[in-house]
């Protein structure tokens, strides 16, 4: 359960996030919209505590990470993963290495479990046996599979996407999807995922989130959104010109 | 008038963002000490660190260190002459290099060589998040980037400086006693004469400082890099420049306190 | 991936980096090294200025030991020496600070004792110790040696001003001049003296001949070896030339003993003694000339040379003896004899009437020739005039080295019936009264005489002849 309690940051002058409420059912994918720049990954990376805000609560199983010390902190992140916008792959390392990382952080398993566990997370992401290949040598599409591999590697109850199909073809952006969708229903997860795609959103989404100007606009199901009236959310969900986001 | 005010308040904040840096490396320095103490270490890091900063400068520091010992032996000579002291260019690169030149020429080299690359590779990594994603995945970066960094460099320079000091004396003896007809036991006996141990030893602590100087600086600067790929490239020519000019400033600091 | 691990690379590195410090270490440590096994000797110097602790302790430049401390005691310095175990330092020894170079580290140095001497017991004291002259000392050494220099100078004041110094001074000129009175007698009346002389200089002479059969010899032993120099001597008669013409030599010599010479002519020549003497006479009498008279008396010299060559292509030796009178440092007069063994060719066309010419060459063999030039100097250049061999000449001489080295050129015998004679040579002085000397005589001789030669003279100044005239014994 995460639930976002008056949620305030600002870098510098730059008001980020004003005020931020917000409830993630557990098992459910959450799905976050917005404009480009409007705050989606710093709201994403207040919930797993790589950003503390500058008011407010991140409530993770009933405990305010924003007040957590380093090592606490440590142990709820365990909870977690997380695939980043452009993946974040260790590019020093193979992925291999990229994949296991956590296992060895993390486990005390042995190298040959671990390669074992590590096949399997690739399979299971579409990649099987490109263990040897360095990151620099994979596509967008790849790298991104193989961050969502290292992302679940150690079985998280939540695990946070940041845009997993943006820049993609479409058919990879299907096939990503598909497999956010299958990955949550066989780990039961709980997801929070940002997307600009229309498409995915209602595809990947039990719940929709609109953030606008720092805030939560809109907030319900599929369906609710679908049905909403918000000018803003119509904006967006159109691709409309007219309206009142403001391009320039 | 208002210009003048301006400027006073650039140079005061110019002022305050220096020592703000100051402190923020001094809190980077002290969480390194505690992440360093806290096991378990990560022998691997280290070592690939170390195989980076110091064996992979050999060459550099070996090539610097030859021929600055090299240089001072044909300039003492010149000098040395007037007095018909030319033995005593042995002695004099001797002491150059173990209280000095050593020690600062290879720090300079290696910040050149593996502080910049310290600052790009963590610059690289902060900005493509990968730094967050190790966070992500529970695991400190201080720990897991700087800490083996910081270790290396403190380590690998006094070895390096070693290197370069026996270097320097042997480029000096290859230019004083085959070029320069300086007689070579009056040569080396004068090395044995003038330079105490406290010189080499002296010069190796100063070395370390310099190690970590160099790696705090390049991991700072990496780790806080923002803007992209421009920001890293700011990122590594920064870093070179303030651990280039801390070692120079710290050095006269360190000689005064030490010899 | 290389084959050698990361971690091997690394370990290798600092074990190489450690193994250099090690290394270096040592070698600077090293001179520390079993001095601490020493014996401790104690030694009180009045000053110990510049010693520091650790410095050396040297006997005869080998280092014994270090110092070990430097402290004060009844206001002189105590040092403690610490001497390794296998040196024994005798009662007797000495030491001193010492330092290397002016500017260089002091050191304390120990001039080993008596052998047999009972040695110094460990803790002792050296007993004997010598202020090593300090620039301090150095120099305020200096001061009284300027002040001994005031003394003599003042004294030397005294002694010469006044009138009792005038006086002083107008006796020592009159002792002068009652000298070189003397000296003018001896030299008026001394005929058979001189003659005497000359017989010493001809056994030098023969001494000469001798010291030439023995380079015959030599020369024989390179003859046999068949080289360039053996093939250039190969004919013995050069040698048995070079052996009459030293015999001749001896002959001249002896015609001189007879009165015949005109050596003994010259220098019985009042003109030129008396003008040396009334020179003498007139410089002593002006009582403020004795600058003068010191320099002059400095410049006027006389020299008597002999000089011998030997010419390859004709074998023959040629002799000179002359006598240079020097009275001014630039101008001299060379008077002498040439032995010449050739001999002059001279050729007279006789035609009688009506009959065909007739030309008859003489030579005139073992001819005595005479030497007569004046000469100016010209800082390192002399130019000579007068006559060369019996014939009228010129010369140039040039010097260089502190007139060590003499070359010189000369033409002479201006005939119309054959070219000039041209003599150019090098002389090198080596020993004292030695030269060696080499060159080539007449080498524009369409007679035949043109030929490279080596040779060797000997020169005596004035007061090497006052030195002979003092060994030969004298009648009175
Ligand atoms: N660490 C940071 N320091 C300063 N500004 C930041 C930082 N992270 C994000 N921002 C700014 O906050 C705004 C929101 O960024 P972001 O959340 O990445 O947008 P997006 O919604 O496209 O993911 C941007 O204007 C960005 O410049
Ligand atoms: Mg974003």
């Amino acid at each position: 359960m995460i639930k976002l309690v008056d949620v305030h940051k600002s870098f510098g002058r730059q008001k980020v996030l004003g005020g931020i409420n917000l409830d993630i059912e557990d098992g459910k994918t959450t799905v976050i919209i917005g404009g480009s720049g409007g705050g989606k990954s710093v709201l994403l990376k207040h919930i797993i505590g790589l950003l503390r805000p500058d008011s407010g609560q991140v409530i993770v199983d009933g405990v305010d990470i924003a007040s957590l010390n380093d090592r606490d902190l440590n142990e709820i992140r365990k909870k977690f993963g997380m695939l980043f916008q452009e993946a974040a792959l260790f590019d020093s390392m193979n992925v291999m290495e990229n994949v296991a990382f956590p296992l060895r952080a993390h486990t005390k398993k042995k190298d040959a479990e671990i390669r074992q566990t590590v096949a399997e997370m690739l399979k299971a992401v579409g990649l099987p046996g490109v263990e040897n290949k360095m990151p620099s040598e994979l596509s967008g599409g790849m790298r991104k599979r193989v961050g969502l591999a290292r992302a679940i590697a150690l079985h998280p109850q939540i695990v946070l996407f940041d845009e997993p199909t943006t820049g993609l073809d479409p058919v990879m952006t299907e096939a990503i999807n598909e497999l956010i969708i299958e990955t949550q229903k066989s780990f039961e997860l709980t997801c929070v995922v940002i997307s600009h795609d229309v498409q995915s959103i209602f595809k990947v989404g039990h719940r929709i989130a609109m953030l606008y100007e720092g805030k939560i606009v809109e907030y319900g199901t599929s369906e609710e959104i679908r049905g909403s009236s918000n000018p803003v959310l119509r904006q967006f969900l159109s691709g409309s010109l007219e309206g009142p986001i403001s391009v320039m | 008038m208002n210009r003048i005010s301006a400027a006073v308040d650039r140079f005061g904040r110019a002022v305050l963002d220096n020592i703000e840096e100051m402190g923020r490396i001094f809190i980077l320095f002290i969480s390194v000490l505690m992440w360093m103490v806290r096991p378990p270490l990560k022998l691997r890091l280290i070592f690939k660190q170390m195989e980076f900063v110091g064996v992979k400068s050999i060459f550099v520091v070996v090539l610097t260190g030859t021929f600055t010992g090299m240089v001072m032996a044909l300039q003492g000579y010149y000098g040395f002459r007037m007095f018909n002291a030319e033995s005593l260019v042995g002695s004099t690169v001797a002491l150059g290099m173990t209280r000095e030149l050593g020690p600062v020429l290879t720090a300079l080299m290696v910040t050149a060589r593996a502080g910049s690359a310290m600052a790009a590779e963590l610059g690289t990594m902060r900005v493509t998040e990968q730094i967050d994603a190790l966070s992500v995945m529970a695991t400190n970066p201080v720990k897991h980037l700087i800490v083996p960094r910081i270790i290396a460099g403190v380590i690998m320079l006094p070895a390096l400086t070693i290197v370069s000091d026996f270097m320097g004396i042997l480029g000096g003896y290859f230019v004083g006693v085959p070029i320069l007809n300086i007689n070579a036991g009056a040569f080396i006996k004068n090395i044995t004469k003038m330079v105490d141990l406290g010189d080499i030893y002296n010069g190796l602590i100063k070395a370390a400082f310099f190690g970590l100087i160099l790696s705090l600086v390049g991991c700072y600067k990496g780790f806080n890099t923002t803007g992209g790929a421009e920001g890293v490239g700011k990122a590594t020519t920064e870093a070179v420049v303030l651990a280039s000019v801390s070692i120079l400033v710290s050095d006269y600091f360190l000689t005064a306190i030490m010899f | 991936m290389s084959s050698i691990s990361t971690e091997a690379k690394v370990g290798l590195f600092v074990l190489v980096a450690l193994i250099i410090l090690g290394y270096m270490s040592f070698r600077v440590g090293e001179k520390g090294f079993g001095l601490k096994k020493g014996y401790p000797v104690h030694v009180v110097f009045d000053n110990a200025t510049g010693l520091e602790k650790d410095a050396s302790v040297q006997i005869a430049g080998v280092e014994v030991g270090r110092v070990e401390d430097i402290s004060l005691k009844d206001g002189k310095a105590l040092v403690t020496l610490r001497i390794v175990p296998n040196v024994r330092l005798e009662k007797d020894v000495q030491a001193k600070i010492k330092a290397y170079g002016i500017l260089g580290d002091k050191y304390v140095d120990i001039v080993p004792g008596t052998l047999g001497e009972a040695y110094i017991a460990v803790g002792g004291d050296i007993v004997r110790t010598e202020q090593q002259a300090d620039i301090d000392k150095l120099l305020s050494e200096l001061g009284t040696i300027a002040g001994d220099v005031m003394e003599v100078t003042a004294s030397l004041k005294n002694s010469m001003g006044g009138a009792k110094g005038e006086e002083n001074i107008r006796a020592i000129i009159d002792n002068t001049r009652a000298i070189t009175e003397d000296l003018a007698r001896i030299v008026r009346q001394n005929d058979a003296k001189l003659n005497l002389m000359v017989d010493n200089l001809s056994e030098a002479s023969s001494e000469m001949r001798r010291t030439f059969a023995t380079l015959n010899s030599i020369v024989e032993k390179i003859d046999s070896g068949e080289g360039t120099i053996g093939q250039l001597v190969e004919n013995r008669d050069a040698f048995d030339n070079l052996n009459q013409t030293l015999v001749s030599l001896k002959g001249i010599t002896e015609k001189i003993n007879r009165g015949e010479g005109s050596i003994g002519k010259l220098v019985n020549d009042e003109d030129t003694v008396d003008n040396l003497n009334s020179s003498l006479k007139s410089i002593g009498k002006s009582m403020d000339g004795i600058d003068r008279y010191v320099s002059k008396s400095e410049q006027f010299k006389t020299f008597l040379s002999y000089r011998g060559e030997y010419l390859f292509d004709s074998g023959d030796g040629k002799g000179y003896i002359d006598l240079t009178i020097r009275p001014k440092e630039d101008k001299f007069y060379v008077l002498g004899l040439v032995t010449n063994p050739n001999g002059r060719l001279t050729v007279t066309d006789t035609t009688p009437a009506g009959g065909a010419t007739a030309r008859t060459e003489t030579w005139e063999r073992d001819e005595l020739l005479f030497t007569a030039q004046i000469g100016k100097r010209f800082k390192d250049i002399a130019l000579r005039g007068g006559v060369f061999e019996s014939t009228g000449g010129v010369g140039v001489d040039y010097f260089a080295l502190d007139d060590r080295l003499q070359l010189t050129f000369e033409v002479f015998d201006f005939g119309s019936d054959r070219n000039a004679h041209l003599k150019t040579y090098a002389e090198y002085r080596f020993l004292k009264h030695i030269y060696l000397s080499a060159g080539w005589d007449d080498f524009i001789s369409n007679e035949g005489g043109d030929s490279p030669f080596v040779g060797f003279s000997i020169k005596f100044e004035d007061e090497d002849l006052k030195y002979l005239l003092g060994s030969v014994p004298m009648p009175n």
